[in-house]
């Protein structure tokens, strides 16, 4: 079986491995696919999170000018409120800094930041799964290994 | 040396090596939270680097939201990316220091292993 440990300045034929070295390599891609499992979902989450905002703006148009809603004060109270001005929003962008903006401009901020959350999932979604092909190859050769004995 | 001292000495440089290793994990560590902050930074860069004069920035410092002037905090982050990278480097260098250390230590412990054999070996076949 001659699949290569990876592309790249070090290229290592696993079946020269012997039956430690195969585990070891096992276990370490187990690990890092774990880690990339976590990554993925934390992504989703903020994915998820960014969509919902997004779709919150969409819902503040002139016409919810002046309507009422209720005003979370702490967690259990909330008190009655008109909109007072649906033209500018304060996002949060991160290290403390907050942006004043109109409603085009945070949807604008909502969709590139989808769009970039998207686009590390997907990343990590190639490496995760190229890691698993490795995992696939390793546990074979480690069943093949331990029945020849 | 004889034997005795022989496990003394490798015992005492498995203990550094363990050492050197802990320092290297520790100072990992820290890097891959430097460059946590470092993108983090730049996100806030590139959003402020979007908008012009007539979108007003806020900080939060506290409990409270105090305006900030958009130069100013255009500044204020260029210099804190500056300074990320900087420290991003610097714990770089201590690793790859690091590294080499224990390399050269790992080399010293086989080679005080083989000696240490090599005399269970002599005492061995003289007795």
């Amino acid at each position: 079986m001659a699949a290569n440990k990876g592309a790249g300045p070090q290229v290592i034929d696993i079946s020269k491995l012997n039956l430690e070295q195969l585990t070891t390599l096992k276990n370490q891609l187990d690990q890092e696919l774990q880690f990339f499992s976590e990554s993925l979902q934390q992504l989703k989450i903020a994915q998820l999170k960014f969509n919902e905002s997004g779709e919150c703006v969409e819902k503040l148009t002139p016409e919810t000018k002046g309507k009422e809603i209720l005003v979370p004060l702490t967690s259990c109270m909330y008190v009655p409120g008109t909109v007072a001005n649906s033209e500018k929003l304060l996002i949060e962008v991160g290290t403390g800094y907050y942006i004043e903006r109109d409603v085009p401009g945070a949807k604008d901020y909502f969709s590139r930041k989808i769009k970039f959350v998207t686009e590390q999932m997907e990343k990590i979604q190639k490496i995760a799964s190229e890691k698993s092909k490795l995992r696939e190859g390793g546990c074979d050769l480690v069943c093949f290994e331990s029945q020849s004995f | 040396m004889g034997p005795g001292a022989l496990q003394k000495k490798l015992e005492e440089e498995v203990e550094a090596y363990k050492k050197i290793q802990k320092d290297i994990s520790k100072t990992s560590g820290l890097r891959t939270q430097l460059d946590v902050q470092l993108n983090e930074n730049k996100v806030v860069k590139e959003e402020l680097d979007l908008i012009n004069e007539e979108n007003v920035v806020y900080k939060l410092i506290g409990p409270a939201l105090i305006r900030q002037d958009l130069e100013e905090a255009r500044q204020n982050v260029s210099k804190r990316v500056d300074y990320i990278q900087q420290e991003i480097k610097r714990h770089g260098n201590t690793i790859e220091k690091l590294e080499k250390e224990a390399e050269a230590k790992r080399e010293n412990i086989a080679k005080h292993q083989q000696q240490l054999q090599q005399m269970m070996m002599k005492q061995a076949a003289n007795t």
